[in-house]
């Protein structure tokens, strides 16, 4: 998969407490399925993807197709065990910060986790999507869509109701989260804040000299 | 069997009273600590059995079960044996992850006590 034939290399993290559905969620958005079962390979610590972005202008046009190479990295539980510190978070560019809206108690953590980007990302308003997850099992709703809609407009954060379970707005909810890691590199001049790493670009592959420049700056 | 050297003996026995232990009741656990035994969890120090066992039981899971996949035993010159454990585990309905623990054991007045005791998740997502 890492051919290395890419414009941008970039790392989302799944966050949220355990059992709302990270690792499911990750699975039905790269494999389009939903696997009730666990994984239970260690070692297997993130997914990866490529897609097509393409950055559409304020006139609705849409400029030249990037080429990226997405990793989702998951965090198989560990959080249970040390707490997730700055070296866990610190190459992550954007954030899917999921609960369970079946759970009311994952639903008022996302307090805590929001806390917790705030201190440790690399920076303090970093790009989440809020996801609430499992929507599917309605009889089963703790959390109401307005409740989390309030919050994420507290956070000025896009929120998504989704299902790993069939899919529902999974894909939508990456792709939200892609466009705003996109739109903040192309607002950003100085772009020496990234995170090393995180988002690179991967030598030139096309001769388009706007986008050329536009690269290299990005380039850690 | 017979012919196992006295401290594998002593060392299995004592890794298979700590995971039930761990597993069953982990409040427990302060039976086999002394108050300066030392404990470090994911990089983390503790000291005494008491911060030890607070620590142990303030870990966020209801249920855990662990499997040990290995674990080797050794005499060291001061008389005490040390034990390495190869295993893994699972919490609540989290995937299953690898872990490694070492101990060191020692005997004070006839009985075995773990001195020191050493924990990390084997998982290498996080640098």
């Amino acid at each position: 998969m890492s051919d290395g034939e890419y414009d941008y290399l970039i790392k989302f993290l799944a966050l949220g407490d355990s059992g709302v559905g990270k690792t499911s969620f990750l699975y039905q958005y790269t494999d389009g399925k939903f696997n009730s079962k666990f994984i239970t390979t260690v070692g297997i610590d993130f997914r990866e993807k490529r897609v097509i972005y393409k950055s559409t202008g304020p006139d609705g046009s849409s400029g030249k197709g990037q080429k990226i190479h997405m990793q989702l990295w998951d965090t198989a539980g560990q959080e249970r065990f040390r707490s997730l510190t700055t070296a866990f978070f610190r190459d992550a560019m954007g954030f899917l910060l999921l609960f369970d809206l079946t759970n009311e108690q994952s639903f008022l953590n996302v307090r805590n986790w929001m806390s917790q980007l705030q201190i440790h990302a690399y920076c303090e308003n970093p790009d989440i999507v809020l996801c609430g997850n499992k929507c599917d099992l309605s009889d089963q709703r703790a959390v109401s869509e307005e409740e989390a809609r309030e919050l994420a407009d507290k956070y000025g954060i896009p929120y998504f109701e989704t299902s790993a379970a069939n899919g529902q707005h999974v894909s939508q909810a990456v792709d939200v989260l892609l466009d705003l890691i996109m739109k903040r590199m192309e607002r950003c001049v100085d772009k020496s804040w990234i995170p090393d790493g995180t988002v690179r670009a991967n030598g030139p592959t096309n001769t388009d000299l706007s986008e050329g420049s536009e690269r290299s700056k990005c380039a850690c | 069997m017979v012919d196992q050297p006295l401290w594998e003996q002593i060392g299995s026995s004592f890794v298979q009273h700590y995971y039930q232990l761990f597993d069953s009741d982990r409040t427990q656990l302060g039976s086999i600590y002394t108050d300066t035994s030392c404990l470090t969890w994911e990089g983390q120090q503790f000291q005494g059995k008491n911060d030890i066992v607070e620590k142990l039981t303030s870990l966020p899971f209801s249920k855990i079960a662990h499997s040990i996949t290995a674990q080797d035993h050794q005499p060291t010159p001061d008389c005490c044996i040390l034990s390495m454990v190869v295993g893994q585990l699972k919490a609540d309905n989290d995937p299953i992850m690898g872990f490694h623990q070492s101990f060191i054991l020692k005997n004070v007045n006839d009985s075995w006590v773990c001195t020191n005791d050493m924990f990390r998740l084997a998982i290498h997502n996080f640098g």
